[in-house]
């Protein structure tokens, strides 16, 4: 048992890392223990023999390579470095040869030509849009207006009542137009349309042919509707020129008492 | 170390030159393998540049080369794990042609067969027959470098030696 003790002291001794105590110690007792001292043996031998295989020689190769690899890296870590460093001194180069008054003079220019330029050009691209913009509405007019009169000329109804509920589209209502809608509305053998008609020319009473057109419309109409409409129209837009004409009105014969009532309603509002 | 640590990237070309037979020697003992070795040696100083800022210069700037180097072994050994090939005995073996004398080649012979018993070592057997006996590092630099108490390390010597004898015997019969 005690023999395990000295297992350390077998790497040294081969080793030649003993101190003399320690050697001292370690021939003591190989001297008396026979299993010791061959297994020493046997190891040293063993070491001995290790000693002859040689260790080969790394080729010159390695060190070509290694000292590629070395002046590669070196670069790598330099081209980082200086490229920063380049940076900043581009950076700092700029404020030094650049005075700053001449370069705020210069970024103001670039300011106000920039500026004009928007100005100038935005302006222009409005104006072009404007004049497009117009000539297209002026035609969408035009094609509504011809619509409008075509349809007027229908025979049916509805399409008439359809022409002239595109007047309420059209602004600037032109001779031709008034003059279509006043035949319709004296001259339509359909109430509805026109009853429509007169609706359609009460937004057009800025016209003052339309408004006498109306006022001559009113001994015109024979419907009760169409003469409770117009005296309405006229009470609305206190037309007192149309007095003359419902006085007319009430001289008829066959005049529906409803209808008589109202215009006298109205002939007294009027005055 | 600590100057190529600070940029003086030259200085490692010195300590190139100083352990670079050091360093492929070890390699070689651990594979056997010749350019393997090389390429090895080549990892080893590319991580030492590469991570230069990670040796504190507490230790020995050898023990942390040889730390490197063992973590490309086992990087390597992780990479390649089918059998190695050992050019090394294959070598010795030819160079023992019939023209030399029989003493010399009943050398080369037993030296061809500790080699091979040295192969049949286990890797830790081997690595630490290696440091010991070809790098010819003291126990207690084998500690520091293998994080062993001094103790450890004489006792798994003495272990590898035994190992490798009986393996040598059992050749020899």
């Amino acid at each position: 048992m005690k023999c395990e003790l000295y297992e350390e002291l077998f790497t040294g001794w081969i080793n030649k890392e003993l101190s003399p105590e320690e050697s001292g110690a370690l021939e003591r007792h190989i001297a008396g223990c026979a299993n010791c001292r061959e297994e020493l043996q046997g190891l040293q031998q063993m070491w001995d023999a290790m000693g002859q295989i040689e260790t080969p020689e790394p080729s010159a190769n390695m060190g070509v390579k290694f000292y590629a690899m070395l002046d590669t890296y070196k670069e790598s870590v330099k081209e980082q470095r200086s490229l920063w460093a380049d940076i900043k001194y581009q950076v700092s180069r700029i404020w030094e040869w650049q005075p700053r008054w001449p370069m705020a003079y210069n970024l103001a220019m670039v300011v106000i030509l920039v500026g004009a330029g928007y100005l100038f050009f935005g302006k222009s691209k409005s104006d072009d849009q404007d004049k497009q913009l117009k000539a297209l509405s002026s035609q969408v007019h035009e094609l509504k207006q011809t619509m409008m009169l075509a349809l007027l000329e229908n025979p049916s109804a509805s399409e008439r009542i359809r022409g002239v509920s595109y007047t309420s589209e059209i602004k600037h209502a032109d001779k031709q137009v008034i003059d279509a809608l006043l035949a319709t509305l004296n001259n339509d053998p359909n109430v509805n349309v026109r009853l429509s008609t007169l609706d359609a020319l009460t937004h057009l009473t800025g016209y003052p042919e339309v408004r006498e057109g109306l006022i001559k419309s009113i001994v015109e109409q024979d419907s009760p509707l169409m003469q409770l409409a117009i005296a309405d129209v006229m009470l609305k837009l206190q037309e007192k020129r149309s007095v003359k004409s419902f006085k007319e009105l009430l001289k008829q014969k066959g005049l529906d008492n409803g209808v008589r009532d109202k215009i006298k309603q109205t002939i007294t509002q009027l005055i | 170390m600590l100057k190529v640590k600070a940029g003086d990237l030259d200085r490692m070309g010195m300590l190139f030159e100083r352990y670079n037979r050091q360093l492929y020697g070890f390699l070689f003992h651990m594979t056997y393998q010749r350019e393997l070795s090389e390429d090895m040696v080549q990892q080893v100083f590319y991580k030492m540049l590469k991570y230069r800022h990670t040796f504190t210069g507490t230790g020995e700037y050898i023990h942390w080369m040889y730390s490197i180097a063992r973590n490309v072994l086992k990087d390597h050994w992780r990479k390649n794990k089918q059998q190695v090939q050992h050019e090394g005995v294959e070598a010795a073996e030819t160079m023992a042609g019939g023209l030399v004398p029989d003493e010399q080649f009943e050398k080369k012979q037993a030296k061809a067969e500790l080699h091979r018993a040295m192969e049949k070592l286990s890797e830790s057997q081997r690595e630490i027959l290696a440091l010991s006996r070809f790098q010819e590092l003291k126990c207690q630099e084998i500690a520091e470098i293998l994080g062993m108490t001094e103790g450890t390390v004489k006792v798994r010597i003495h272990r590898a030696m035994q190992e490798l004898k009986s393996i040598y015997v059992k050749m020899e019969r």
